[in-house]
């Protein structure tokens, strides 16, 4: 496991005489009082014996009304040169907490969130706004006195009603109180607030319904005749709160609402929350191999998957239109192998917190091995289409570069950090499930320009081929239809596991465990105070969301047209960013 | 630990001059395209053609009825939740709601079950009746977790997709309704998906191998459904197990 060990993390106490440390089962945590925070955290990150110089994510965990002081926050910072993570946590008296945007630019959005969710004022942030709400929204969601259905303040008769009176008895069966909405006027307001000074003449809207932003994000650009000055997003239009729903229901009950969440590849989100989940329980290394095995293939048929779709639809913007087709004719097979192995097409629910619901269907590892078959071809044709072609070139490269500083500073995570030349992979990292055990690459990029990360993720598939050709081979050869695909837990009365989840306990403790997705690492920070049935915490550290927001400072002095590239290169899944 | 480099130079050469000033980059994607120009149309034509849903298709839901072909707890679950043991034809349902309780989303389901009102001397005097299951399919997820929860297997997925409707209220399914869809899936593709105890059958297919329009879009080709696992028993394998 990528930690820090305990001893290395006591031996901070030397040094710095204020800090706690805690451990609970492998995970280290560090507590800083928060007038010592920076210094701590400026230490750790340019020290070379530690080196965490990579911004992982910032959160706030609300400890309940009673509590006092009531709010902490939550820093996990990586140290690429030794391959561990760290949790910093520090109270946030008077619901302040110091700004880390000095050190790492990337806690930007997560502190905006965090503010947004929780009240937390972060002291010397330069433009502390609402990430997901508008301004003007009375409340801070993820407050544990915030109730779940949300605060049903403002009357909303629809259209019809307004149109027959009140014939609609029964047909319409919805209460006419809805919980707050922006106003035009509002949305006026956090348009203004989010870029308050504008350098140039024009300020651009882009989206937030517009077919290049690949779902519902609004874009401001401030333009200086085509090329970008300033550049903000507004995000939250597709806002569920996610995180308030896990922290109201219980475990396995969670996962189809994760396949809402980056719907393009609903299996890894999947992926990533049993994962976590199982890690907090500590069978991560007792579920059974067949599910194992079984769980690396479906993560990696559901990357193919998500990157064809990338690819269509990258290559549709940029004006390439056949791709799309031929893309969509590769995703529409492994659509029908996923239909027929889960029973879902998009939203899969498959796996479990112990295992996957059911073993593989006759007919399906052949399936699957009949579609790698002629991959690598399809793969070779669509390469032959743009990989050389002269608009492609100069649509791509040395468009919008980002360094390695970038990678640390911001915490980009997946393909947008491979093609910049930092080779973080989870999936070798922390080696989850069967990533250990099988061989593969990881595609790095040279430049970091919007070239790169086309070839990176062209590459990235090739390599889930193979990866799933050595899974097929595991499977058919190891493993007999007898073979529990679901752990049976050793003492039914201790640990209630089921493939259903009723009354499933997980015990006290932190967890912080992330899968790659093909958007980038996502990571769920459980956090249980007691054993409970559902969780006190539950922080989804969306790799799209930091990946999106480095598009904000690479786009400047970059012409309009760019955008377009760049959004397409970086690849966000507003359902994840937005959670 | 593979780390590939990937790049211009790398593994993509830049173009050369004769590449543009004869236009070879483009010849070679007008190849693929002229390539694809004849090969067999791989669109389902729907509505005039449909593709089956798979068996473990995730459709609108149905309740069974009691066909002889129950688990063998059946009885010990109905003696648990003392219910009026179902005749034939009669639903399943021994309204313990462990589907509400595994839903991600309970307030979809409206379960009752009232007392039958039957003298004393009356041998299901005493007993229950499932009088009210409501589904508001408006809300559901289709994330099958009730049909696992369900210990008599009564709650079902079916093959059925098309929901729309012009009212809210037709989304709201009763027993009734529900039962008539499971009735009809069971008689549809019941062999197909259920053993002879109401469990998932271990042979299912990945597709139904009448599934012709499916097919079309893998270029005619249909799996053999030849078993995933070459050993069949455990024991037998003779490469090494991995743990």
């Amino acid at each position: 496991m990528s930690w820090i060990s305990l001893e290395k993390a006591t031996a901070l106490k030397e040094k710095f005489n204020y800090i706690d440390v805690a451990e609970s089962n492998g995970y280290v945590s560090v507590e800083v009082p928060k007038d010592k925070l920076i210094s701590f955290l400026q230490f750790l990150k340019e020290d070379p014996d530690y080196a965490f110089k990579m911004f992982i994510d910032l959160t706030v965990i609300d400890h309940g009304q009673k509590e006092n002081p009531r709010f902490q926050g939550v820093i996990i910072l990586y140290s690429p040169e030794y391959k561990e993570r760290i949790i910093v946590k520090s109270w946030a008296t008077e619901e302040t907490l110091p700004t880390l945007t000095n050190l790492w630019s990337g806690a930007k959005w997560a502190e905006r969130e965090a503010w947004d969710m929780f009240g937390i004022k972060f002291e010397g942030h330069d433009n502390l706004v609402r990430m997901f709400m508008w301004e003007g929204y009375p409340y801070h969601p993820l407050r544990k006195d915030f109730p779940i259905r949300g605060i049903e303040d403002v009357e909303l008769p629809s259209l019809n009603e307004v149109e027959r009176g009140d014939q609609l008895e029964g047909l319409f069966n919805y209460s006419r109180m809805h919980t707050a909405l922006p106003t035009l006027e509002d949305l006026e307001k956090t348009q203004k607030a989010r870029m308050p000074k504008k350098k140039s003449q024009i300020v651009l809207n882009w989206g937030p319904l517009h077919p290049g932003t690949h779902g519902t994000i609004w874009f401001l650009f401030d333009l200086d005749g085509e090329y970008v000055q300033q550049c903000d997003i507004i995000i939250g239009q597709l806002h569920r709160g996610v995180e308030k729903i896990a922290e109201n229901i219980g475990y396995q009950q969670f996962i189809p609402y994760t396949d809402r969440m980056d719907y393009i590849a609903s299996i890894n989100e999947n992926h990533a929350y049993v994962v976590a989940a199982e890690k907090l329980l500590g069978i991560h290394d007792k579920v059974p191999p067949k599910a194992k095995w079984i769980r690396t293939m479906m993560a990696e048929l559901s990357r193919i998957n998500s990157h064809l779709l990338w690819l269509g639809t990258y290559a549709l913007d940029l004006g390439a239109l056949t791709m799309f087709l031929y893309t969509f004719r590769e995703r529409e097979k492994i659509m029908d192998i996923l239909e027929g192995i889960t029973g879902a097409r998009f939203t899969i629910n498959y796996f479990r917190i112990g295992g996957v619901f059911a073993d593989l269907p006759a007919g399906a590892l052949e399936a699957i091995e009949h579609f790698l078959k002629d991959f690598p071809e399809r793969i070779n044709d669509y390469e032959n289409l743009l990989t050389r072609n002269r608009i492609w070139l100069k649509r791509n490269k040395d468009v919008c570069v980002l360094t390695e500083e970038d990678v640390y500073d911001y915490g980009l995570t997946g393909a947008v950090a491979r093609a910049s030349g930092v080779p973080y992979d989870v999936r070798k990292i922390d080696s989850y499930d069967m990533y250990d055990e099988v061989d593969f690459d990881i595609p790095v990029g040279e430049v970091g320009d919007s070239y790169d990360r086309y070839l990176v993720r062209m590459e990235e598939m090739r390599q889930s081929a193979k990866i799933i050709q050595q899974c097929i081979e595991k499977l058919r050869n190891d493993f007999t239809p007898d073979d529990p695909y679901f752990l049976e837990p050793e003492d039914p009365k201790k640990l209630k596991l089921s493939i259903d989840g009723r009354g499933l306990k997980l015990p006290q403790g932190e967890v912080y465990a992330s899968t790659d997705n093909p958007r980038g690492e996502l990571g769920f920070y459980i956090y249980n105070k007691k054993a409970a049935i559902k969780p006190h915490r539950v922080r989804i550290r969306s790799g799209a969301f930091y990946n999106l927001q480095v598009f904000t400072k690479a786009i400047i002095g970059r012409p309009i047209a760019d955008a377009i590239t760049l959004l397409s290169t970086i690849d966000p899944v507003v359902g994840e960013t937005d959670r | 630990m593979g780390i590939k480099k990937v790049g211009l130079n790398r593994n993509v050469k830049p173009q050369s001059l004769v590449e543009k000033i004869f236009f070879l980059d483009f010849m070679k994607g007008l190849k693929t395209t002229i390539k694809h120009l004849f090969r067999k149309t791989i669109t389902v034509d729907f509505p005039y053609e449909v593709s089956t849903p798979t068996i473990r298709f995730r459709g609108v839901h149905g309740l069974r009825n009691v066909d002889g072909t129950e688990a063998d707890d059946f009885n010990s679950w109905i003696k648990k939740l003392k219910i009026k043991p179902p005749e034939m034809g009669e639903t399943r349902c021994i309204a313990c709601k462990f589907c509400q309780a595994a839903c991600p989303v309970p307030e979809l389901f409206t379960i009752k079950a009232e007392k039958l009102n039957v003298p004393e001397d009356h041998p299901h005097h005493g007993l229950k009746v499932l009088s009210v299951f409501d589904m508001d399919l408006s809300k559901c997820m289709f994330c099958g977790l009730c049909t696992q929860a369900c210990p008599t297997d009564c709650i079902i997925h079916t093959d059925v997709y098309d929901l729309s409707s012009y009212t809210r209220k037709s989304w709201v399914l009763n027993k009734e309704e529900l039962s008539r869809i499971a009735d009809d899936f069971i008689a549809r593709r019941g062999k197909e998906k259920f053993d002879e105890k109401s469990k998932w059958r271990q042979d299912q297919q990945i597709w139904p191998d009448y599934d012709t329009p499916r097919a079309k879009a893998w270029d005619g080709w249909m799996p053999s459904y030849t078993p995933n696992y070459i050993n069949t028993q455990k024991g037998t394998n003779n490469s090494t197990e991995s743990q």
